[in-house]
């Protein structure tokens, strides 16, 4: 695996495809496929905030990450992440202009269809370019990508396996254009100048995601004026 | 954390004043921005419990306790024992926390002290060895259940909760279970538990959380929740004793920028030994206290 491993260390990232418009129903939707990871986004908003909610002069972000069944190589193992949710929320609330829709909400909703390693950080992208496909008003696409650490070794979008070795990670979630970062997890055993390295690998692959994620948007409004 | 959907609300004036008193490092009760309030730590106040400690930082409150289960380890892991953790909000802290009212934060709590104490999947950066809770090699080990109470929240939980955990464990005894020779441990497993000798859980590893919480330009340690509801965002870093960090998380809407992290990574480090430090004595006459 090793040798592999350092072939795409050279090529660096899997194949990463986003593809806006799976879900004719949502106001906007997204699908996303990076390496085996396999994750579709919806968004339905802004609409109106359930009638139990407070009233609020911004607007409301609610987010549900769920995996289908099938997701995993053992049946049902993906509702283990729990958090997924709560940490799509964070990861995107920063970059969302909440106030351009007062007393409503927007929610969105991702399903993992097929868990290949890096589940989270497909989920953030793919559900930021959902976002802007929606229309919501938005600062900047978010783009987030994690890095494992095997050993001494780094290794940036780890595939499942890689993860399941992994001596710690590090995820990171940041808007490229505008340098910052809406969310940042380390688990694990870090020294400060590894965190350095390793956030610098994410920031640059980020800002390489975003290019990849905003050509697909251009792609997509090119063709919807034909 | 919403912290600012359950907080009390403040004036304008309130506001200004929290702000403007922590950009000249004076704040409203009188601590600078690297000051932590007093810390109170108290070991063993729950019998029932093999491992418990209360630790109060001004009016925050929180109740760590470690309960040992006998079980038979995860067949991927024959030689250690399973970690859990979980915190709890209770409705006496506050009305918010009421019925399902608190589990968006019980959850929040429980996820970022799991990040910063049971380390990676491989188990690196963990607080402590879980092998050392074996008792036979793949038939029989303790299983560790941590639990974190918040008994009044009052802010910075995380780091509250963390130093409760680190005492928690110290405190903790683990049985010595004696395996009598030739039993088969296939079935349920017959362990003479009546020996009053115990082990302790080797705890020099178990990190500090030290979170940062940023106000206007300026972070702070150990926020009270009024000035908890005036944050930007925060950042939450697990530091052990070789200065390593174990774990990370950041809370608030938002954004940072790279180099700003790194700082807040590198004045945390700083903090942290102090920190330490602080605890470790308050944790040792704590246990001193509960010997006499």
């Amino acid at each position: 695996m090793a040798d592999l491993r350092l072939l795409r260390m050279r090529c660096y990232w899997r194949l990463a495809v986003f593809r806006t418009g799976a879900v004719n129903a949502a106001s906007g939707s997204a699908y996303a496929e990076i390496g085996d990871t396999k994750v579709i986004v919806s968004v339905f908003g802004p609409r109106e905030s359930k009638k139990a909610m407070m009233y609020s002069d911004i607007g409301r972000l609610n987010c549900n990450v769920s995996y289908t069944t099938f997701a995993t190589p053992v049946r049902g193992q993906g509702s283990d992440n729990k958090e997924f949710s709560s940490m799509l929320h964070k990861a995107l609330e920063g970059a969302i202009i909440l106030d351009s829709f007062p007393k409503t909400t927007v929610d969105v909703f991702a399903l993992v269809l097929e868990s290949g390693g890096s589940d989270l950080p497909v989920v953030i992208s793919c559900a930021s370019v959902a976002l802007a496909d929606a229309g919501i008003m938005m600062y900047d696409l978010v783009a987030s990508v994690s890095v494992s650490c095997l050993g001494k070794n780094l290794v940036i979008d780890p595939v499942l396996e890689e993860e399941s070795y992994q001596d710690g990670s590090l995820m990171i979630s940041s808007m490229p254009s505008r340098d910052e970062v809406t969310q940042l997890t380390i688990t694990g055993e870090w020294s400060t100048a590894k965190i350095h390295e390793a956030m610098m690998l994410c920031l640059d692959a980020c800002s390489k995601l975003g290019k990849i994620m905003r050509s697909c948007l251009k792609e997509a409004a090119l063709a919807s004026q034909e | 954390m919403s912290v600012r959907e359950w907080m009390v609300g403040l004036s304008a004036g309130e506001k200004h004043f929290i702000q403007g008193g922590i950009a000249q490092d004076l704040r409203a009760d009188g601590r600078k921005r690297l000051t932590y309030r007093p810390i109170y730590v108290e070991t063993g106040v729950i019998p029932q419990a093999d491992g418990s400690a209360k630790v109060k930082m001004g009016a925050t409150e929180v109740i760590a306790s470690v309960k040992l289960d006998l079980a038979r380890p995860n067949p991927s892991q024959p030689g250690k024992g399973k970690v859990s953790l979980f915190v709890s909000c209770s409705a006496t802290a506050g009305p918010m926390f009421e019925g399902r009212g608190s589990e968006e934060l019980s959850a929040e709590l429980s996820v970022a002290l799991q990040r910063c104490l049971l380390g990676g999947k491989s188990g690196a950066g963990a607080a402590f060895d879980p092998s050392c809770l074996s008792i036979v090699d793949g038939k029989l080990c303790w299983d560790a259940y941590i639990d974190g109470l918040v008994v009044s929240a009052d802010g910075n939980l995380l780091d509250a909760l963390g130093a409760a955990i680190k005492a928690a464990l110290i405190n903790t005894r683990v049985p010595v279970a004696n395996v009598p020779a030739g039993a088969s441990l296939d079935e349920d497993p017959d362990v003479d538990l009546s020996s009053q000798e115990t082990t302790r859980i080797d705890t020099s590893g178990v990190p500090v959380i030290v979170t940062l919480t940023k106000v206007g330009r300026h972070y702070i340690v150990d926020a009270t929740s009024e000035e908890e509801s005036q944050m930007s965002s925060a950042v939450s870093v697990s530091i052990n004793k070789e200065r390593r960090i174990c774990g990370l998380t950041k809370r608030g809407g938002a954004g940072l920028d790279p180099s700003i992290i790194l700082d807040m990574i590198s004045v945390a480090s700083h903090v942290s030994e102090q920190l330490m430090n602080k605890l470790d004595s308050e944790i040792a006459a704590a246990e001193a206290d509960e010997q006499m």
